[in-house]
C-alpha cells in the first residue's frame, strides 16, 4: 500500500497555474523520483508535501488516513522533512546547534543539554564525515563551510528529525561528487529501513544511480510513474518534454583566428596567475570540480573582485576591472552562479529587470526614461528569448526559473556586450530552457562577442565549448581543445588524475 | 532553485496600501464629521492639508531613503529641517531680496549633511539608523554654535503669503507647491534612471552591484536628497511660524516615518512611491486634527497613533506574503 497519496492537487499562484490535477502515490521503502521540466511544477507539489505552499485543492492521504498540511509544522507532525537547494542553515551557529536547531534537548528549567545535543547531531553526522574531508568540524561555524558542506549539514538537519519521508529538492546541486556518492548511501540505508525518499535532480545519472521509481510532470500535471529499471533516460526526457522533436544540433565552432580577449597573470585572493586567451566568436569552457576559482574568474572579468595582480585585455586595451560599473561600461556582461541572489531583483516588475543595465542608453540626457522606449526593448527581448511571461509589470519572481534566468540574461543583451561572462547559466532550469540558453549563447559567439562559459554539467560544457580550461585550486591544470575530447578526460582532468600529478 | 516564488500584488482581493490609507483619510474625515459637525469644512479641509503638506515634503526624502534599503532610514530630518528653518530666518530676516541667497544656503548645508550621512553609511559601513542617529547630535551642536542658544531672524513676507496666503481657488501656495513636488518625486522614481536604480538597490544590493549599477553613488544621492527635502520642508515651516525657534522641526522625525510606511513602501527596501507617503502624511494629520477635537489628551493622542501604524502595518503584512 502507498505510505503516501497526493491527488488532484491544484495550485494557482497569480496567472499562473503552477499545478493542476497533479498527482502522486508513492510506498514506503523506495527512492521516488519527481521529474519534470521546470515550469512543470515538480517544485510545487514538493512544497505541497512540505507545507511550504498551501495548494488551492488537494487531497493527501499518509498511510491511508486523509491529512491535512496548512504548514511546515503539519508537515513536521506528519513525519515529512525536506531538503532544498537553497539553505535554511544559520550561518553564525554551529554546524551541531544548526543540526539540532528547534530541536535541542533541553534539561530541567528549559536549559540547554549542550552534551546531548552534541549526540543527536553527532548521530547523523557521523555518517557524513567523507563529506567532511573524513572530520566532522562540529564546532565550525557554518557560514566557514564550504557550499556543499554547507548543503550536507542542511541534509542532516532534515535526518536529525527522523522523517518517514524525506524529500531532497535538487539537494545534490552544490554537492562534488564524493559528497553525493555519500548522500547516496545513507539514502539507501534510510530506503531500506522503510523511509520514502522523494528525490528531485536535474541530474539524470543521479536519478537512475538512486531512484526506484519516477513520477514525471508537465505543465503542472502528472503525466505517469514509471519503474526506472526499465526506464531508459530517452523514455524519460520523452515523458517530459512531451512529443516535441528534440533539437540536436552539431557543436559547430565559429570561432575566428583573432584573439579579442586576453587574460594574463590574473591574480586575486582565490585565483593564481590565470592567463588565456579567447578569439572572437569563441566559446571558452571552464570546466573542473565546482568551487574551483570558476566563478572567482568570472567575478574577478567583471571587476567585482580585487584583483592583485595580471590584467585583461580587449584588443590589447585593458579593460578597466577597478568596479563592476566600468566593466559593464566597457561592453562586460556577468550572468552570476547565483540567479536569486545575484542576478535578479526579485520584487521588482520584469520590465525594470530587464531594462536596469542598458537603460542609459535609451534614457534622455541618460536620465529620463521613456516608457515607450523600455517597454519595446523589453518586448523584443522577450520575444526573441521566448521568455514566458503574464506582463512586464508582474514581478520577476512570478516566473519560473528558466524564464527568470532568460530575465537576467536578456538584461545584458540589451546592452549589447562585447564580453560574455556566464556562470553556470543552466543550472536549476528544465530542459527546454537549457536548450534555449545553448542557442543564446551559440548566437551571441556568432555573432562576435568573446565568451566565457562555466558549467557544473560536463555534457552541456563539452557540447557548448570550442575549447574547455580546467581549473583547480584558482588555476589553470589544463586546456582540452581536442574536439573529440569524451566527458571521462574531462572528469579525469578535473580530478587530476593524470600520472604524476599529486592532489 | 526552481521556486515559483509566492508574491504577486495580482489577486484582486488585495487592496494597495495607497488605496487602503486614502480609505482611512476619508473614513477620519467622515467620523470628524459626525463627533463634530464642520470638521470636514472646506476650511478645516485646507488647514489640515496645509500642515499635512510640511509632513509630507519632509517625507518625501523619507520615503527615498526607505526605498534605497540596508536598513535605510534618515532620523536627521527633523534636525536638518530645524536647522535650515534657523539659518533661513538669519539670513533673509523679513527682507524678500534675501529670500533665494537664504534658501540657497540653507538647502546647501542640508545637501552637506546629507552628503555626510551618505558618505559615513556607503564608505564608513555605518548602519544608517546609528550615522542619522549620531547626526541629531553634531547638527544640534551646529545649531547652539550658529544661534548660541537665541534663534535671530524673521520670515520673508513672500515666504509667509506663500504658505499662508490663498494664491488661486481660495488655496494656499503652498499645496501646489507640495503637488508640484509630488509630481516631480514621482516622476523621479518612476521615468528616470535614477529611481529604477534606486529601487534595484533597494531590492537587491548584490544584484545591483552585479548588474553595473553605482550602488554607493545612488544611496549616497539618496541620503542627500533626504536632507534637501528636510532643509525645504524646514523653511516652508519658517513661512508658516514667521519666527523660528530651536526645535522648531524635530518632532517631524518619527511621523515622516509613519507617513511613508502608512503609503506602503517597504522598510525593508525596494518597494515604495510617493503617491501613498503623501496620503499617509494627511491620514496622520486628520487623526491628529480628530483626537485634538475629542479633547483626547496628548499622552492618549501618542497612544492611539501608535496603535494605528501598528494596526495598519499588519493589515499590509497580511497581504503581502512574500517570500522572497
Amino acid at each position: 500500500m502507498a505510505l503516501l497519496e497526493m491527488n488532484g492537487v491544484r495550485k494557482r499562484f497569480g496567472g499562473v497555474l503552477a499545478l493542476d490535477d497533479a498527482s502522486l502515490s508513492a510506498a514506503g521503502g523506495e527512492v521516488h523520483a519527481l521529474l519534470g521540466p521546470n515550469g512543470s511544477g515538480k517544485s510545487t507539489l514538493n512544497k505541497t508535501l512540505t507545507g511550504v505552499v498551501v495548494p488551492d485543492r488537494a487531497s493527501i492521504t499518509i498511510d491511508g488516513s486523509p491529512v491535512a498540511i496548512h504548514g511546515p509544522r503539519d508537515a513536521h507532525a506528519h513525519g515529512v522533512a525536506a531538503v532544498y537547494q537553497q539553505l535554511s542553515v544559520v550561518d553564525d551557529l554551529t554546524v551541531t546547534q544548526n543540526v539540532v536547531l528547534g530541536l535541542e534537548p533541553t534539561r530541567r528549567l528549559g536549559l540547554l543539554d549542550r552534551r546531548a545535543a552534541r549526540t543527536v547531531a553527532a548521530e547523523v553526522l557521523t555518517r557524513f564525515s567523507p563529506a567532511f574531508a573524513g572530520s566532522v568540524p562540529y564546532d565550525a561555524a557554518v557560514g566557514a563551510l564550504s557550499p556543499g558542506e554547507q548543503q550536507i549539514v542542511e541534509i542532516c538537519k532534515a535526518l536529525a528529525r527522523r522523517p518517514r519521508i524525506l524529500v531532497l529538492d535538487e539537494a545534490t546541486a552544490s554537492l562534488h561528487k564524493e559528497q553525493v556518492h555519500v548522500l547516496f548511501e545513507v539514502v539507501r540505508e534510510l530506503r531500506d529501513s522503510g523511509v520514502l525518499v522523494v528525490f528531485t535532480s536535474h541530474r539524470m545519472d543521479e536519478v537512475f544511480a538512486l531512484c526506484d521509481q519516477a513520477t514525471v510532470l508537465r505543465n503542472g500535471r502528472t503525466v505517469g510513474t514509471i519503474a526506472l529499471a526499465d526506464a531508459t533516460e530517452d523514455q524519460l526526457v520523452h515523458m517530459m518534454v512531451g512529443d516535441v522533436e528534440r533539437r540536436e544540433e552539431a557543436r559547430r565552432s565559429h570561432a575566428s583566428d583573432r584573439t579579442v580577449l586576453q587574460v594574463r597573470g590574473l591574480t586575486t585572493q582565490r585565483l593564481r596567475d590565470v592567463s588565456f586567451s579567447v578569439a572572437q566568436g569563441e566559446v571558452l569552457g571552464l570546466g573542473g570540480l565546482q568551487g574551483q576559482g570558476q566563478s572567482d574568474l568570472l567575478l574577478a572579468m567583471f571587476g567585482a573582485a580585487k584583483i592583485h595582480a595580471g590584467e585583461v585585455l580587449y584588443d590589447g586595451v585593458p579593460l578597466p576591472l577597478t568596479s563592476p560599473v566600468k566593466a559593464a561600461r566597457a561592453g562586460v556582461a556577468l550572468v552570476p552562479g547565483d540567479r536569486g541572489r545575484q542576478g535578479m531583483f526579485a520584487v521588482r516588475p520584469i520590465q525594470e529587470n530587464l531594462s536596469i543595465a542598458s537603460m542609459h542608453r535609451r534614457a534622455t540626457a541618460r536620465l529620463a526614461l521613456s516608457q515607450r522606449a523600455e517597454r519595446r526593448a523589453a518586448r523584443g527581448i522577450v520575444e526573441r528569448l521566448n521568455i514566458v511571461i503574464g506582463g512586464l509589470a508582474d514581478r520577476i519572481s512570478t516566473l519560473s526559473g528558466g524564464n527568470q534566468q532568460k530575465v537576467v540574461i536578456g538584461k545584458w543583451l540589451l546592452n549589447e556586450p562585447r564580453v560574455v561572462l556566464l556562470d553556470d547559466p543552466t543550472k536549476g532550469i528544465d530542459i527546454t530552457a537549457k536548450e534555449e540558453v545553448y542557442a543564446i549563447i551559440r548566437e551571441l559567439a556568432d555573432s562576435g562577442a568573446a565568451v566565457v562559459f562555466n558549467s557544473s554539467d560536463n555534457r552541456e560544457l563539452l557540447e557548448m565549448s570550442d575549447r574547455v580550461l580546467v581549473l583547480f585550486e584558482g588555476g589553470v591544470v589544463d586546456e582540452l581543445t581536442d574536439a573529440q575530447v569524451t566527458e571521462e578526460d574531462l572528469v579525469a582532468s578535473a580530478l587530476r588524475l593524470e600520472a604524476g600529478e599529486t592532489l | 532553485m526552481n521556486t515559483p516564488v509566492i508574491s504577486s500584488l495580482r489577486p484582486p482581493k488585495v487592496l494597495s496600501p495607497v488605496v487602503l490609507a486614502a480609505g482611512l483619510a476619508i473614513a477620519l474625515l467622515i467620523v470628524g464629521e459626525i463627533v463634530s459637525p464642520g470638521f470636514a469644512g472646506h476650511g478645516q479641509i485646507v488647514n489640515m492639508l496645509r500642515v499635512s503638506a510640511f509632513l509630507g515634503i519632509i517625507a518625501i526624502g523619507q520615503t527615498i531613503v526607505i526605498i534605497s534599503g540596508g536598513e535605510g532610514i534618515d532620523l536627521s530630518v527633523g534636525k536638518v529641517a530645524t536647522f535650515a528653518a534657523i539659518i533661513g530666518s538669519r539670513v533673509m530676516d523679513g527682507d524678500n531680496t534675501k529670500l533665494l541667497p537664504a534658501l540657497t544656503l540653507a538647502l546647501t548645508v542640508a545637501a552637506a549633511i546629507g552628503l555626510c550621512n551618505g558618505l559615513g553609511i556607503t564608505y564608513l559601513r555605518i548602519p544608517p539608523f546609528v550615522m542619522t542617529l549620531g547626526m541629531i547630535g553634531v547638527v544640534q551642536g551646529l545649531i547652539l554654535a550658529y544661534t548660541s542658544g537665541q534663534a535671530h531672524g524673521r520670515a520673508a513676507p513672500f515666504l509667509t503669503s506663500l504658505v499662508n496666503g490663498k494664491v488661486i481657488f481660495d488655496l494656499p501656495g503652498l499645496l501646489f507647491l507640495w503637488l508640484l513636488l509630488a509630481v516631480a518625486v514621482t516622476w523621479m522614481l518612476r521615468r528616470t534612471t535614477y529611481g529604477w536604480q534606486l529601487f534595484a538597490v533597494g531590492a537587491n544590493r548584490v544584484s545591483a552591484r552585479l548588474s553595473g549599477i553605482p550602488v554607493r553613488r545612488t544611496v549616497i544621492l539618496a541620503y542627500v536628497l533626504s536632507s534637501v527635502f528636510a532643509g525645504l520642508a524646514g523653511i516652508l515651516l519658517l513661512g508658516y511660524t514667521e519666527s523660528v525657534f530651536l526645535d522648531l522641526a524635530d518632532q517631524y522625525m518619527l511621523p515622516s516615518i509613519a507617513a511613508a510606511v502608512i503609503g506602503g513602501t517597504l522598510l525593508a527596501g525596494g518597494i515604495g512611491g510617493y503617491a501613498g507617503t503623501a496620503i499617509g502624511a494627511v491620514v496622520l494629520t486628520v487623526l491628529q486634527s480628530l483626537l485634538i477635537t475629542l479633547e483626547i489628551s496628548a499622552a492618549g493622542r501618542t497612544v492611539i497613533n501608535g496603535l494605528v501604524l501598528i494596526v495598519l502595518l499588519s493589515l499590509y503584512g497580511r497581504q503581502r506574503r512574500l517570500r522572497t
